[in-house]
């Protein structure tokens, strides 16, 4: 059941409205908890998205605020972030939901035979 | 996987980012330098030090701290924000409006001696095209209106 502290109500899904940076972070970090850089290789590795470090701490702060992610001790200067209970499921709801859609979409296709 | 520990590049920990990248952070709202300043410092001197150029560092920052100056921080409604915006966008069209009412007064005042006795000449009021030099501009035509009160 996704739920955040600010605007969550049972099953809405919430990363709808968040962005793709926010859901590509969420993701990262379903893999484990890391710091800035670290989230940055990885989403260039896994989606061929470069986030540039303003769209990621902007994610950062919206998604902690959500609930949905939480940082941990400071390593260094350098805080690690590590994703939630309601995160993990939001993230379920929203991919549930992008996959809904997308096989919708690819019925579509099949179907009109373009 | 732990992140925090893999792919971390050779420690520029105390390597200073650069100005720009410095200045940019400065543009951020108190709360979030509090929160996050110290980090992304951190993050702009890796990146840095990874061939990232320091202008296009600097230039998301700058978008990121536009960004966080617009979304409302924690417990305060987006109504809030857009009212607040909107008198700021109220409070420049007053002084906009202002600034431009008070231009032709200049302009005229700037004019030659005939302009300003057309424009204190007694009789019905009727707008008069005059021709009238104007500080900057070789002529400009005003439409003046004459009336029965002195200036």
């Amino acid at each position: 059941m996704a739920m955040s502290r600010q605007d969550g109500k049972p099953g809405q899904d919430v990363l709808r409205r968040v962005g793709e940076a926010s859901v590509l972070i969420l993701i990262s970090l379903a893999g484990g908890h890391k710091h800035g850089y670290a989230l940055i290789q990885d989403i260039k590795e896994l989606a061929d998205v470069e986030l540039g470090p303003g769209t990621l701490y902007g994610a950062l702060d919206r998604l902690e605020r959500l609930g949905l992610i939480e940082s941990l001790p400071a390593d260094d200067r350098r805080h690690p972030y590590r994703i939630t209970g309601p995160g993990a499921d939001a993230l379920r709801l929203h991919l549930d939901s992008l996959e809904r859609v997308s096989a919708a979409g690819r019925l579509r296709l099949r179907l009109s035979g373009i | 996987m732990d992140g925090s520990q893999a792919s971390r590049p050779s420690r520029p920990s105390r390597s200073r980012p650069s100005r720009l990248v410095g200045t940019a952070l400065r543009c951020y709202p108190a709360r979030w330098r509090r929160r996050h300043g110290d980090e992304a410092a951190e993050l702009a001197a890796l990146l840095i030090s990874d061939g990232t150029p320091a202008g296009s560092i600097a230039w998301s920052y700058l978008a990121g701290a536009a960004r966080a100056w617009v979304t409302p921080p924690p417990g305060r409604r987006v109504s809030t924000v857009a009212c607040a915006l909107l008198a700021a966008a109220c409070s420049l069209a007053v002084s906009a409006g202002l600034l431009a009412s008070t231009l032709p007064a200049r302009a005229s005042s700037t004019g030659s001696s005939s302009a300003s006795r057309a424009h204190c000449l007694s009789g019905p009021v009727s707008p008069v095209p005059e021709v009238v030099p104007v500080r900057d501009h070789p002529q400009a035509i005003l439409w003046e209106a004459r009336h029965d009160r002195s200036c």
